[in-house]
Order: structure tokens, then C-alpha cells, then sequence
């Protein structure tokens, strides 16, 4: 008879606004609604306009917590990941989202937010509190991750080392990382164009990495960020073999 | 479209027609506009500090966006009025679901936001025996839903959260929309509104100057005895005077308004708005205190969320509804199924 315990919502006395740019947000009706919308018409265009092909979405958890990884070229990123989740997930799946980009005014956080589900993160000012609090809601919540190690966007379409991040959200959790690797993004939407070309998509999911062993510190922070870019530069290896494909190559 | 129905619905052209409207309209827009004046008085002559101040600034203008927020709807017309309130109850049941959590039962909440919808249709329809079926049939199907889950862990609070937040958010605020089926619905709304209002500033006022005996220190630590009793004659009197100084002979014979002008009515229907304006209002702090949260939200400066600003509406909606439906008939002689067709 103890089993539900009345728990307010974690965002609970945040305007509409600052709710949308709350680590600790929980959705609602509406935002599940929009999100179902959402991640359909992104998933529809992705497969009609960019012939999506996605392979190893065995490999996908099939429960969270989880944290998806893949190479960024392009804003297109995030929708090929969410493309490949199941949509009970939606409302658990948080991208990981550039503070600067696509919550510097409350217009872009109500649209991140409600649209795509997106977490801020800011880039200048992350503390390690930001990421502290991810890690947690990870542990605590059946929540998954869609996080683009390299930090920003590839202007020149080679992938670009990780930052240590992962490592903290990770290390020393039996959280799985799912490395991935998306290839065309770049010529079709690369940085500082607006239209995206027709370009054929394909994205690569690994077979999930564990850092249970890996110690909390910098140390295995910097292991496992240098670790699961193996990971999706290998994926990426394998792509590249593939006939009629050769965008968005490993980086150095 | 029947044009009697047509005219209530949507004509805002007999918008003052009625004394009531007028003279309460009127009387809102001079306090509006005295109260700055008021509170700069005040302040130059010491009476009040900086932080009253601010505090009190902050309370205007929010009255000055509630204001005409609950007004204009019920000048526009009918429609305007019974839509405004559907959406201020799926607002508040928002709040509810937030600071209880239900929220994360989506089923639950979907089932809930139809229920209230569908209560806002049957009202702006006219369709009384709609309108009293859904609350039957939306508890019914939430019980139903919570099962599809096969969680039984938790099914009697989860199922006990949103049928109480259907029959607060949904039902009672409905009741309050029902109103406005009537021919006379603009006075009634504003006397009820008004009066819900008063009774909390009666309440805080008598409190201050005469209480001594909290009424309930551990569900609201403010409230006294003496601001109970003190709200509820004033209140009684405010209802009194409005309905019946402002509900002249001709007024009557005009608008068809009845028996509820007689003074013991209006002394009772006074007296029930103030108790259960009250009520309502301890009925939230009680709800707050038990989840452990001050506020239920954050949309209006200086009150809170809308819960706890509207907190005394909830019980006061259904009681006058049927009061004055007993004593003198909501919508009499008013078009029933007005989009979905005659019949009764």
C-alpha cells in the first residue's frame, strides 16, 4: 500500500520559462504530445527526404538508463540518433543540447525543450556541478542521454577528439554507452548552411560499451572519452568501406 | 443557430445592460486606478515600508492582468466566458498534477484533460444531462484506465489523485461555467466572483485587527477565528447589498430576475459563498502542507500559481450553482442543445 508516494514534480517553482531550461525537467502532457509529433515528422523526413538507413539497432538498450554517442557534423545529429529509439522512450530521452545555441532566449529553450526534449548544456560556463547533476539523474531515473563528445559541431567534417564529459557522466556506473556513427550528416546539413541537400543518411549503432571499473577522476574521465571515440571512429572505419559512402571521415 | 442562444453566446452589445455589470465594472476600474495612488499615499506618509511596498506593487499588477482577465470574457459574451473558465481548469488541474506527481501517469491525465473538455463542451452546448453524465463516466474510465498499466501497486492513490482533481478542477469549476446557460449570467458570475474575492480580503483584514484564536494552526498558522467569522458577515453583507440595492424593482421586472433577490436567500446564498469560500481555501493550504510545498506554482506574482489564487472558487462553484438552481433556475427558458440539435 506504500507504493505511491507523492512527489512533486523536480522542476516544480520554476516560471514556464526557466522549466524549460531546467536540468531536473519532467514532462508533461503537452511536452509528451509535442515530443510524439515531433520525433514522427523528424523520423518521416529523415526517411523519405534522406533515405535514413540505420544498422545494429539491436544493439540499443532496450530499457534505460543508457547514453547514446555518435560523431557531430550537423543539426541534423540529434533527430538521426532519436530516429532509432522506440517511441516509448521519448519522454526519457534527453539530447543534450548546446546552452548557446538553443536556449539563449526563452523562444529557442520552449522550443528545445518542448520539441526535442533537449537539456542544456553550456559550453563556457559547465561546471562540473552541470554534469554532477546529469550523472545522478542518470543513476536515479530510468532517463537516457544523446551527447555529441566532440562538444560542438565538426566544421570540416573530420570528427574531432572527445572531451572528458563522458567520462564524468559515466565512470564507474554500469551506465551503458551506445557509440554511433552517423555518415552524410555533413554534406547534407553542415555548419553555417540553412537548407539541407538530399543527401543519403546511415547511421551505425555499436554494441554498447561499460566503464564500471573506470575510476571517477580525470584520469578514467580522459579513458573513457579516448575509449568510446575508439569505439565510433571504428564504426566509422567500417562505413567507409562500404561502397558509394565516404562523408563525414574518422578524424586524426 | 437559435438567435437567443446566438445572442447570449456571443453579443457583447448588452454587455452593461445590466446595473450589476455596469456598476461592478465600473467600481473595479476605480479601484484599479485609485491603488497606486493609494499605496504612494501610503508610502509618502510612512504608513507602509519598502518591502510592503514592493510587495504590495507586485499584487497590483497582477490584479491589473486578473482583472481584465476574468472580466472581458464574461462582457464578450457566454462562449467567451464558459471556454475561459474550461481553460482555467485545466490550468489549475496542471498545478494540481505537478505538485502530486500525477502528472507522470499520463493515461490518467489524458482521461482527466477529456473529461474536462468534454464538460466545456456539454456547458457551452447546453446539454444538462451531458453535463451531469460525464462526471460518473470520466471517474469510471479512470478507474478504468489506471488498470491497462497492470500495476496495482499504487492503483487506490493513484486512482483517489485524479478522481479528486476531476471533481475539483473538472466538476466544481464547471459548475461555475454552467452560469453562464443563464439569461442573467453576467451579474451572477460577477457577484460570485466578486464576493469569493472579498471574502479572503474580509478574512485577512478582520483577522488582523481583531483575531486571536487561530481557526486551524496546523493547516494554515494565519487564519483566526476572527477573520472566519468576521469574513462571513461581511461577505454575507456585500452579497446582500449587491444583489439586492443593485437589483432594483425594475431591474426585475426587465430582466426576469426572481426569487433569489428576497433577502433570506441572498442572506444564505452570502453565507454559504463566504464558509465555503473559505473552505476552499483551507481545503489547498491543507493539500500544500501535505505535499510539503509552499506555493503551486509560480504564474502570478505575488499570489503564486493560479491554485492559489482561485483555491476559494472550487467549493463555492457547486454550491451556489445548485442554490441558486433550486431557488430561482439557471437557464430557464434558455435553448438546450444549442450545436448538437433540440431536444432536452
Amino acid at each position: 500500500m506504500n507504493a505511491w508516494k507523492i512527489v512533486p514534480a523536480a522542476d516544480l517553482g520554476h516560471s514556464e520559462t526557466a522549466r524549460c531550461s531546467a536540468m531536473r525537467r519532467e514532462c508533461g502532457l503537452i511536452s509528451t504530445a509535442m515530443h510524439a509529433v515531433t520525433w514522427s515528422m523528424g523520423k518521416a523526413y529523415l526517411l523519405l527526404w534522406h533515405r535514413l538507413k540505420i544498422e545494429g539497432a539491436e544493439n540499443l538498450p532496450i530499457e534505460p538508463p543508457f547514453v547514446m554517442v555518435a560523431n557531430h557534423c550537423s543539426h541534423l545529429d540529434a533527430l538521426v540518433l532519436g530516429a532509432a529509439l522506440p517511441e516509448r522512450l521519448r519522454d526519457v530521452v534527453f539530447p543534450l543540447a548546446a546552452g548557446d545555441v538553443f536556449f539563449s532566449s526563452s523562444c529557442r529553450a520552449i522550443c528545445a525543450a518542448k520539441m526535442l526534449n533537449a537539456l542544456p548544456m553550456w559550453r563556457k560556463r559547465c561546471g562540473a556541478h552541470a554534469l554532477a547533476d546529469l550523472r545522478l539523474r542518470l543513476l536515479k531515473e530510468p532517463c537516457a542521454f544523446i551527447l555529441f563528445p566532440e562538444g560542438g559541431r565538426s566544421r570540416d567534417g573530420r570528427m574531432m577528439s572527445f572531451k572528458p564529459g563522458i567520462g564524468m557522466l559515466v565512470a564507474g556506473t554500469k551506465v551503458p554507452v551506445v557509440p554511433c556513427f552517423i555518415e552524410g550528416a555533413y554534406h547534407a546539413l553542415r555548419p553555417g548552411r540553412f537548407v539541407p541537400g538530399r543527401v543519403p543518411l546511415r547511421l551505425r549503432v555499436g554494441p554498447p560499451l561499460m566503464f564500471a571499473d573506470v575510476t571517477n577522476e580525470r584520469e578514467g574521465w580522459n579513458l573513457v572519452a579516448r575509449k568510446v571515440r575508439i569505439a565510433v571512429e571504428r564504426l566509422g572505419d567500417i562505413t567507409d568501406r562500404a561502397p558509394q559512402t565516404a562523408n563525414c571521415p574518422p578524424g586524426t | 443557430m437559435n438567435p437567443i442562444a446566438k445572442a447570449r453566446l456571443f453579443d457583447c452589445s448588452a454587455a452593461f445592460a445590466h446595473p450589476v455589470t455596469l456598476g461592478v465594472t465600473i467600481a473595479l476600474i476605480v479601484v484599479l486606478a485609485l491603488s497606486p495612488v493609494v499605496i504612494w499615499a501610503l508610502t509618502r506618509a510612512g504608513y507602509i515600508g519598502p518591502n510592503l511596498r514592493t510587495e504590495l506593487a507586485r499584487r497590483y499588477w497582477s490584479w491589473l492582468v486578473i482583472v481584465p482577465l476574468l472580466l472581458v470574457p464574461i462582457l464578450l459574451g457566454a462562449f467567451w466566458t464558459i471556454v475561459g473558465i474550461g481553460i482555467l481548469s485545466l490550468l489549475c488541474y496542471r498545478e494540481y498534477a505537478r505538485a502530486t506527481g500525477l502528472f507522470r501517469e499520463k493515461l490518467l491525465s489524458l482521461v482527466l484533460v477529456a473529461g474536462i473538455v468534454g464538460l466545456t463542451l456539454a456547458t457551452v452546448d447546453n446539454w444538462y444531462r451531458l453535463f451531469v453524465a460525464l462526471t460518473p463516466l470520466t471517474v469510471a474510465a479512470l478507474a478504468s484506465v489506471a488498470l491497462l498499466t497492470d500495476r496495482p501497486q499504487g492503483y487506490i492513490q493513484r486512482v483517489g489523485l485524479a478522481v479528486l482533481g476531476f471533481l475539483l478542477f473538472g466538476t466544481a469549476f464547471a459548475h461555475l461555467a454552467w452560469f453562464a446557460n443563464d439569461g442573467n449570467y453576467r451579474p451572477y458570475l460577477i457577484l460570485i466572483i466578486l464576493s469569493v474575492e472579498a471574502n479572503d480580503v474580509f478574512a485577512f483584514c478582520c483577522g488582523k485587527l481583531f483575531g486571536r484564536r487561530k481557526l486551524a494552526p496546523h493547516v494554515s498558522p494565519n487564519k483566526t477565528v476572527a477573520g472566519a467569522v468576521g469574513a462571513v458577515m461581511l461577505t454575507t453583507l456585500l452579497v446582500v447589498t449587491v444583489g439586492w440595492l443593485l437589483f432594483p424593482a425594475e431591474v426585475i421586472s426587465t430582466h426576469g430576475v426572481s426569487r433569489l433577490q428576497e433577502l433570506r436567500y441572498l442572506t444564505v446564498f452570502g453565507g454559504l459563498i463566504s464558509v465555503l469560500g473559505q473552505f476552499g481555501d483551507l481545503m489547498l493550504s491543507a493539500i500544500k502542507r501535505d505535499i510539503g510545498i509552499k506555493d503551486m506554482g509560480v504564474v502570478i506574482p505575488g499570489h503564486g500559481g493560479l491554485l492559489d489564487r482561485f483555491d476559494s472558487l472550487i467549493l463555492v462553484a457547486p454550491a451556489a450553482f445548485h442554490f441558486a438552481n433550486y431557488i430561482a433556475g439557471i437557464g430557464v427558458n434558455q435553448p438546450v442543445k444549442i450545436f448538437t440539435g433540440g431536444g432536452s
